[in-house]
């Protein structure tokens, strides 16, 4: 790869607006083919409007977008797709009910406008590409049965056998294994030495960081900086994104030493998820829980929340044992739990606000013995948790969908609140969330652990940990490998152990 | 944040305290589903009011109107509480009927008896009612079966069951408890139309004002929420089709009173009828939102305008155009409005692609 | 399961169908004396016809991921305003330009549903009751209410073809050519589904619309031809349904859509759209058309008919959807091994 080599895509000056609203103001961007180039910034920086930009599925108020030489001043998904343009989004846009072949040589056959489709013809050429690629993947498996891995794996393939010169990856290693990222590192690399120029977008940068030559930041809409990723390490970007140092400097109340323990889990076991599994969390107590995505972290917090039960081990809520076989066993029990897929886990977005809130704990506003919703007490509760949590929003009968992510998210934690649960399990709390707000959301929590709440987090955001944890729980394939606590909670010695 | 926007924020928590409760009863009072149906209710009458006065305006029409409205009007009732969760059910007129014929069977069979022991049967015939709400819902809720193909099929057992019982033929036989409600008036007001009013105002109560109607609006919104909010999908959808099975029954009880016949295909036109009065009633088909009144307001229309075609002497053949033609252009004006409202306002949580919510 | 097995099975349970047919057979032999016959081969085959062919068509809405509600209505409407307009008995017009009639006629009912569906997206289901309602009621309204007797003679005379004509206890028994015509289609809907960019577009868009969108599938112009093809099947049923019956009545065929739904459900189709195939709706109208011969051979009165379909209706179901429930399970296990590695 040669840094003299003309860009294969040069997109200038780029503006879009949504309803007076404006994603994006003027940015700019250039690609090599051979490198890897990163686009990074926090959700909602206009990352993803640059993206459908580029690939024709928006159209831009102003601005260029040169593909290898040639001025597309109109373009559409498929003139896209003929430019050499391939995006990968993050749900793949697979079709779960068709084979691996199919998948991969479908859309090459849509783009030159066949009107026969010929199983003969499409098997040779899916195996070629998998095979230059040096990978294994059964073509003739349906999509929806292989795992994310092998799905990534037949995205990339199609793309690329529709000769891509350009491949775009939206989030690329989000929901893979730490191995299934070294083999997707892998195949980028056969990718650039094909001379593919390959456009990373991400807000997770350790990892990205290994493959790119260069790196993009976008904030609020505007083009902060373009540079080598040799310049960069995970603090400066950091900085770039939010536009200020964050400050997540740890604040911890000492707990007092005779608090008592209100979950104990002893031994849980989910053969291929996780197993033996024992620890103890404290009233007013706030327990950290980490690892790398299919560390089991995320899995081992379903399974409190019943949504995934162990198969083996106690779990002992309060001083009193519990079976936890689904959700509503753990809601009866007094857990409140924060799915990290805010839009289609925690949230009802047509719904008002007011619905929102008391969705979990509308039992408990029962009159008897009419059994009518008691609307005055709904209505102090409502009240109550719209103020104590600062969600910005003109009224509570206001539609969720209208809502930014922190405020969603506050929405989701006012649910919960309201079930005044014993314990309250957070997945990835501050995902999706502008800095300001995140920095609120982790007071909220502090609050309501000195309420007397036992408040466990999941996450992989080590320094969010690090500012809210008495302790912290890492775990590694599948097991708790080590236990952090008090002064020993510290940002390095987490990422060293997770990584191990 | 200033001192200044913290007091904006506060005075709008304040605000927010009124608007809580006026969230939480009436929705349905600035709902656009109702205030096109008050429109429509309106225009209807005044337009064949207006084209046969002489006919349409007589005591005998309006009373006509308000004692046929009824059955229909409690069968979209019914279907509204489905679709709000998101499904449908196409079984409740069959169910109705099973009610009708159980009715009209035990009323002729006990002879002179018969309307002693009106009350019994009428129970019985809703207990029938409520035994096939509950198959329903073991079928969608336990077995997983979703709800358009489980109520087709029970739709078809339930059907086939009144053939094989009734052999085909008309039922004729009544309890007197029945047929004096449904000649009754009261303020010149049927009784059969008071009866609408009373199951509207029961099911308006279960849906604004018990846990359970919550749970079925949140569960029809977004059934992954819902699930991760603790609410019971198994429990709310049983809860929901042994409902609809119950208000069919009722409905069956108000065909039977109207007229004291039974048989397997009567109302042969309403399981598409009352879809029309729900979605024409400002219904959501996939879940989430609906209201009492726009579907009461709408079973008056298609009322007025059946009649209306009768007034004028059109065939039912022209009305059954006038009914899809109201269903199709109603939908495409949601939509178009929809959409409208849609592009006005930008994305307001930026997220990767959308994802479809996966049943959990 | 073994990777045999699960081809035996077939990708939509075809083979699951298949081996039901033959125990139902088997069992009837046992039952009746009666019923391992050609007069009961050719029974069944009559009584599948019209049906093969609605279902055809319900085939490829479903895979499209909609419904559709109104072929019946279609089907009728096709069949008797070209009876209508050719002039019934007095009618000198040959098969050929009938049937091309009545295609056009289906087709652009079709079309109807395609652009309201296409167009404006809205729910399928409701979308084709409504029409369904008006082209019931426009037929019988503006067309005709009455029922036909003498048909055209070319009609008329397609009618009175035998293919194959055989003894069977004594008397004569015959499947009437037109069986070709379902043969013929389902051999098109195969290659269709199977071997177009159309047809796999079907597929692509009933598994996932929006990637069938971004996968540069011009979907609403599929959607439309969806739609219109099935306005042609349900037309071509039509035709055929009056040649049998060597009559044209407004009043028929509406109504018995949900038995055709049922059928090809029952052959694996998913209600979800993206799933289903010729082979398993063939066996799914010949499972539903077998039962209730069956039921008639055995001396259940036709009454229990429809029950009886509902019931298999249910039973199918219900089983591929615990059999949903548990492969969900075995995905998520299988998931975890991977996470484990």
């Amino acid at each position: 790869m040669s840094e003299s080599e003309a860009p294969v895509l040069e997109v200038s000056d780029i503006v879009k607006t949504f309803g007076g609203v404006r994603a994006l103001a003027g940015v700019s961007l250039s690609l090599k083919p051979g490198t890897v180039h990163c686009l990074a910034g926090e959700n909602g920086c206009g990352k993803s409007t640059l993206i459908k930009i580029i690939s024709g599925v928006e159209r831009p108020d102003s601005g260029r977008i040169v593909v290898a030489g040639t001025e597309h001043d109109r373009m559409t998904p498929s003139g896209a797709m003929d430019a050499g343009i391939q995006v990968i989004y993050q749900d793949f846009s697979l079709f779960g009910n068709l084979t691996a072949a199919e998948n991969i040589v479908l859309t090459g056959e849509v783009a030159a406008h066949r009107a026969l489709y010929s199983r003969r013809r499409a098997r040779p050429a899916a195996e070629r590409i998998v095979r230059e690629l040096g990978i294994k993947l059964d073509l003739e498996e349906d999509v929806e049965r292989l795992s994310v891995a092998d799905k990534q794996l037949t995205a990339i393939c199609r793309a690329l056998v529709h000769d891509a010169r350009i491949l775009i990856m939206d989030e690329p290693t989000t929901a893979l294994t730490r191995t299934e990222v070294q083999r997707l590192f892998a195949v980028v690399r056969q990718l650039t030495e094909r001379g593919v120029a390959l456009l990373f977008v991400s807000h997770k940068l350790d990892e990205v960081l290994q493959v790119a030559q260069t790196v993009t930041i976008l904030r609020n809409g505007s083009h902060v900086l373009t540079a080598p990723a040799a310049e960069l390490d995970g603090a400066s970007i950091g900085r770039y994104m939010t536009g200020h140092d964050i400050d997540e400097s740890r604040q911890v109340v000492r707990l007092p030493a005779d608090a008592s323990a209100v979950l104990e889990v002893r031994d849980l076991t989910l053969p291929g998820a996780y197993r033996d599994v024992s620890f103890t969390l404290h009233r007013g107590e706030i327990l950290g829980l980490t690892g790398l995505l299919g560390s089991g972290r995320s899995e081992i917090a379903e399974s409190l929340f019943g949504v995934l039960p162990a198969r083996s081990g106690t779990i002992t809520v309060d001083g009193q044992d519990c079976t936890i076989r689904s959700i509503d066993d753990a809601v009866a029990a007094g857990i409140g739990y924060v799915p990290e897929d805010r839009l289609t886990q925690g949230l009802f977005m047509d719904a008002s606000i007011a619905d929102n809130i008391i969705a979990s704990s509308l039992d408990a506003y029962r009159r008897r013995p009419s059994r009518l919703l008691d609307r005055r007490r709904i209505a102090e509760t409502i009240t109550s948790l719209f103020g104590r949590l600062r969600i910005k929003a003109p009224n509570v009968s206001s539609p969720v969908r209208s809502l930014s992510g922190g405020n969603a998210q506050r929405v989701v934690l006012a649910k919960w609140l309201a079930t005044k649960p014993k314990v309250l399990i957070l997945n990835g709390p501050t995902v999706g969330v502008d800095v300001g707000s995140k920095s609120e959301i982790l007071q909220i929590l502090r609050q309501e652990a000195a309420d007397g709440r036992g408040v466990l987090i999941v996450s992989d955001d080590v320094p969010e940990l690090v500012a809210v944890c008495h302790r912290v729980l890492v775990i590694r394939q599948g097991q708790v490998v080590q236990e952090l606590e008090g002064d020993g909670v510290d940002l390095e010695t987490i990422q060293r152990t997770m990584a191990a | 944040m200033t001192a200044q926007k913290e007091q904006g924020s506060l005075r709008r928590v304040n605000a927010s305290v009124d608007e809580v409760a006026r969230s939480l009863v009436g929705r349905f009072q600035t709902n656009r589903g109702v205030r096109r149906m008050l429109v429509l209710v309106v225009v209807a009458f005044a337009l064949f009011a207006a084209l046969r006065p002489g006919v349409y305006l007589s005591t005998l029409n309006l009373q006509n109107i308000a004692v046929a409205a009824p059955e229909i009007g409690v069968l979209a009732i019914a279907q509204m509480l489905a679709m709000l969760t998101g499904g449908i059910d196409l079984s409740i007129v069959a169910v109705a009927n099973l009610t009708a014929i159980t009715i009209s069977t035990l009323y002729t069979a006990a002879g002179s008896r018969g309307d002693a022991l009106g009350p019994v049967f009428i129970l019985i015939g809703l207990v029938v009612a409520l035994v096939g709400g509950l198959v329903n819902g073991l079928l969608v809720s336990r077995v997983g079966i979703t709800p358009i193909l489980a109520t087709l099929a029970t739709m078809q057992i339930f059907n086939g069951l009144a053939v094989v019982w009734t052999g085909g033929r008309t039922l004729y036989g009544a309890p007197r408890v029945l047929t004096g409600v449904g000649n009754a008036t009261v303020g010149g007001i049927p009784v059969l139309f008071i009866a609408l009013l009373l199951v509207a105002a029961g099911i308006g109560i279960l849906i604004n004002r018990t846990a359970l109607g919550h749970k079925i609006q949140l569960q029809g919104a977004n059934p992954t929420a819902a699930a991760y909010s603790g609410i019971s999908s198994r429990r709310t959808l049983l809860g929901t089709y042994v409902m609809t099975g119950l208000l069919g029954g009722i409905a069956g009880m108000l065909f039977i009173a109207r007229n004291p016949t039974a048989s397997a295909d009567y109302g042969a036109s309403y399981t598409l009828l009352v879809i029309v009065i729900a979605v024409l009633g400002g219904t959501n088909p996939n879940g989430g939102f609906a209201t009492v009144t726009g579907v009461v307001l709408a079973a008056l229309t298609l009322q007025i305008v059946s009649s209306g075609f009768n007034a004028m002497r059109w065939s039912p053949y022209q009305y059954a155009v006038a009914q899809g033609l109201i269903l199709i252009v109603v939908m495409v004006s949601d939509q178009v409005h929809l959409r409208r409202r849609r592009r006005g306002t930008p994305p307001a949580l930026p997220v990767g692609p959308a994802t479809p919510p996966t049943p959990v | 399961m073994s990777a045999r097995l699960m081809a035996l099975r077939g990708s939509n349970n075809e083979g699951v169908l298949a081996a039901v047919l033959v125990v139902l057979i088997v069992a009837m032999s046992l039952v009746s004396p009666s019923f391992f016959t050609v007069g009961t081969l050719f029974a069944v085959i009559r009584s599948s016809i019209v049906p093969v062919i609605f279902a055809l068509a319900v085939l490829i809405v479903i895979i499209s991921g909609g419904i559709d509600v109104s072929f019946a209505a279609i089907a009728i409407f096709a069949a008797y305003t070209t009876v209508k307009l050719s002039g019934a008995g007095g009618s000198t017009a040959s098969l050929v330009v009938l049937t091309l009639l009545a295609l056009g006629i289906g087709a652009v009912l079709g079309l109807v549903n395609g652009g309201l569906i296409a167009r404006f997206r809205l729910p399928t289901l409701i979308v084709t009751l409504g029409t369904q309602s008006v082209f019931k009621g426009a037929l019988l309204a503006y067309i005709g209410s009455r029922y036909i007797a003498a048909l055209p003679p070319s009609m008329d005379r397609a009618g009175k073809h035998d293919l194959v004509t055989a003894h069977s206890g004594g008397s004569p028994v015959s499947v009437s050519l037109m069986v070709l015509v379902p043969v013929l289609l389902t051999v098109f809907v195969w290659w269709l589904l199977r071997n177009t960019m159309f047809g796999r577009g079907v597929y692509a868009i009933g598994g996932d619309t929006e990637a069938a969108r971004r996968a540069g599938f011009r979907v609403i112009r599929s959607q439309l031809l969806v739609y219109v093809l099935v306005g042609m099947l349900a037309a071509a049923g039509g035709v055929v349904y009056v040649i049998l019956g060597r009559n044209a009545n407004p009043q028929d065929l509406v109504g018995s859509e949900l038995d055709i739904i049922a059928a090809v459900v029952l052959g694996g189709a998913s209600i979800f759209g993206g799933r289903g195939s010729v082979g398993g709706t063939l066996l799914g109208v010949l499972l539903v058309q077998l039962i209730n011969n069956s039921l008639l051979l055995v001396g259940v009165p036709t009454a229990w008919q429809r029950a009886a379909v509902g019931l298999l209706l249910v039973i199918g179901v219900g089983v591929q959807a615990a059999a949903a429930k548990r492969s969900r399970k075995r995905v998520f296990a299988h998931e975890d091994l991977e996470v484990a590695r």
